[in-house]
């Protein structure tokens, strides 16, 4: 016991330094990758200049909000991931089981069909209400007569499916609110400090939320009667982690649509990384999550340079061949 | 991705329902008019014709008249060679109406993204012009309803429509008319193009305004293209899609000297002008950012719409210059 917890503090600190210097070099590479070209000695030289260049404020009210938002998001979906995987004890589980996606979506989509004249920094707002919405819409059919991981699943992917084909059904009899079909399909490109305001307060909540039930998770691992052994407050704990993901996915939803792939590997990679304690795999979670969506953005730039792609794709992209990565490496480990 | 695998599921439901029923109607309809075929067998044959289209080649016999059209482009070619289509795709009410410029007897048969493939079978057409973008999935189910030919229109540049209505005259069998109204148009074109001095070296951008993007049509678009061609430089110059999503800050970094705006929705506009890059645009500076309408600039295509486009461009760029 003594010695596993060493191995595992050992490799959590090489993790942690790993992921900060990966990602202060992804914020770096997410500042200054874009069309216009912004040189450093520009950016510190004007900083402080009562009239800004062109290129300053580009860095100023464009790249710098992306890369803050690209990264408070990558840890909000992560962690939201992590959580979800612990309490359900399903490697496969992520937000979008909970009906976050699905129910943000929903209620955009009629939010801008029977309310038109609302602007877009409401439109957030709704897309959050709608979240929180399916969130517990799934909590409240799962939580009636006892709540198992199974009824989780199924209640979630029922309530996925009926809030999608109410969302799907509303856009082809109105062809004119298509348009939001690019925000649900998950971009940062349009990123404001509007949006990072936004989602701060919540993304700090979420992830102090998720921190505070790391230990007990721990245990949740184990199984539901060794954890009722241990004297854990099954009920509680679950209730405080579906709200935790709630809020982090709704949010992350909410300003930048359905990123995809973040929730479901980040955590399984973190486990690989740093063994199966709750209170370091959440932390390296964040860190992770912030560091793929960060280079992810990075790369959606790049792709089709000078025209943007949606970051979702390059998630998908960078993570399969990452996950595979570790799934072989671990699989030699073995022998 | 499996949201979409899952709609696709319901699709194909909804698709053999529809299905089902065109397979009835047609039976009902099919016993009457055989002994009618069969006498004018000889006459027709003569004219069966193989209308190359781009999915493949659809056989088509006489001259069409009762014909659904899923894109707007299409009913303006139809119109245009004297063909008023029984069944039109469209969004809204007005939608035909200003497209022709006058109102015409018609079925509405659903939307253009999912018309309703139950009522264009009960119109009974003789031929279906359905659009590459949009119908290429229905192809088949619509093949069984009556010829069908799958063109160019949606998210297609300026000369694919100007062949699309090549097309469209052969399948009509008025190939004659067709060729003279394309003459027709190059002429006017090429008149409108003499209000257009060279040497402008204004760049302009198209840009459609959404909620949450602006859509901007580059130098390959219908619009942008049509524009080039009489000497109207596009902003965008090197995007591989006809309509690309940019940000601000491509915004900015283009800068255009003129914006031709279409602003479907303020969300985004709104949000883009307290940032203080946005006065920073050359077109903004100067003051020369007009609105112009969506449905003609962006949603019809087809001659006559290329027609007033590059009238009203020629217009604002340069009447309204002292």
């Amino acid at each position: 016991m003594m010695t596993m917890r060493r191995t595992n503090k050992r490799s959590l600190v090489q993790t942690c330094i790993c992921l900060t210097v990966l990602l202060a070099i992804g914020l770096w590479l997410s500042l200054f990758t874009g069309v216009a070209a912004i040189p450093l000695q520009t950016v510190l030289k004007q900083w402080s200049l009562a009239e800004p260049s062109k290129e300053l404020l580009i860095f100023q009210t464009i790249r710098l909000p992306r890369a803050v938002l690209g990264a408070l998001i990558g840890a909000n979906l992560a962690v939201a991931g992590a959580l979800m995987q612990a309490i359900t004890r399903n490697p496969l589980a992520s937000p979008q089981v909970f009906g976050v996606n699905a129910g943000a979506s929903l209620v955009v989509v009629l939010a801008i069909l029977f309310l038109p004249s609302i602007g877009s920094a409401n439109l957030i707002y709704f897309a959050f209400a709608g979240a929180i919405l399916g969130g517990f819409t799934v909590l409240g059919f799962a939580s009636s007569r006892g709540m198992t991981n199974l009824k989780i699943a199924l209640v979630g992917m029922a309530v996925h499916l009926l809030l999608t084909s109410i969302t799907k059904g509303l856009i082809i009899y109105n062809e004119h609110i298509s348009d939001v079909m690019f925000w649900l399909s998950g971009s940062i490109s349009g990123a404001t400090w509007a949006d990072v305001r936004m989602i701060l307060p919540w993304s700090v909540l979420g992830l102090a939320l998720a921190a505070g039930l790391a230990g007990s998770l721990s245990v949740f691992r184990l199984g539901e009667e060794v954890a009722m052994g241990l004297g854990q407050k099954i009920v509680v704990v679950r209730l405080l982690a579906c709200a935790a993901i709630v809020i982090l996915g709704g949010a992350s939803v909410a300003v930048a649509g359905a990123v995809g792939f973040i929730g479901l590997m980040i955590p399984h990679i973190a486990r690989k990384l740093v063994g199966t304690d709750y209170r370091a795999v959440i932390f390296v979670s964040a860190w992770g999550g912030a560091v793929l969506v960060t280079y992810s953005d990075v790369v959606a730039r790049l792709i089709s340079f000078p025209f943007e792609s949606p970051v979702g794709i390059v998630t998908a992209l960078l993570g399969t061949p990452f996950f595979l990565y570790l799934a072989r490496k671990k699989g030699r480990e073995l022998v | 991705m499996s949201k979409k695998s899952r709609f696709r599921q319901w699709g194909h439901l909804a698709w053999s329902l529809a299905l089902a029923c065109a397979v009835v109607l047609t039976g009902c309809g099919s016993s009457e008019t055989k002994n009618q075929a069969a006498s004018q067998d000889s006459a027709q044959a003569a004219q069966k014709r193989t209308i190359k289209h781009e999915l493949g080649e659809t056989e088509i016999t006489g001259e069409p008249k009762r014909v659904v059209a899923l894109e707007f482009s299409f009913v303006d070619a139809l119109w245009e060679l004297g063909v008023t289509p029984v069944g039109i795709a469209h969004e809204k009410e007005t939608d035909v109406e200003g497209l022709l410029g006058q109102k015409i007897e018609y079925t509405s048969v659903g939307t253009r993204q999912q018309p309703n493939l139950e009522v264009i079978s009960t119109l009974k057409p003789d031929l279906i012009i359905g659009d590459l973008n949009r119908h290429k999935d229905i192809y088949k189910e619509l093949q069984k309803i009556a010829p069908t030919i799958i063109l160019k229109s949606r998210n297609s540049t300026y000369q694919e429509n100007l062949s699309s209505f090549t097309t469209i005259g052969e399948a009509l069998n008025k190939q004659k008319e067709a060729e003279q109204r394309l003459v027709k148009h190059k002429a006017v074109i090429d008149e409108l193009k003499k209000n257009i001095p060279a040497g402008d070296s204004r760049t302009v951008m198209l840009g459609v305004f959404r909620a949450d993007s602006l859509s901007a049509h580059g130098a390959k678009s219908f619009d942008g293209e049509l524009l080039e061609m009489v000497g109207i430089k596009n902003a965008i110059q090197d995007a591989a899609e006809p309509t690309v999503k940019i940000s601000l800050e491509q915004m900015v970094q283009w800068d255009p000297d003129v914006i031709f705006l279409v602003e479907a929705d303020d969300t985004l506009l709104s949000e883009w002008k307290q940032n203080p890059l946005w006065n920073n645009i050359t077109a903004v500076k100067n003051k020369e950012v007009y609105q112009v309408n969506r449905d003609l600039w962006t949603r019809y295509r087809g001659l006559k719409s290329a027609e007033k486009i590059v009238t009203e461009a020629s217009e604002i760029l340069y009447s309204k210059k002292k």
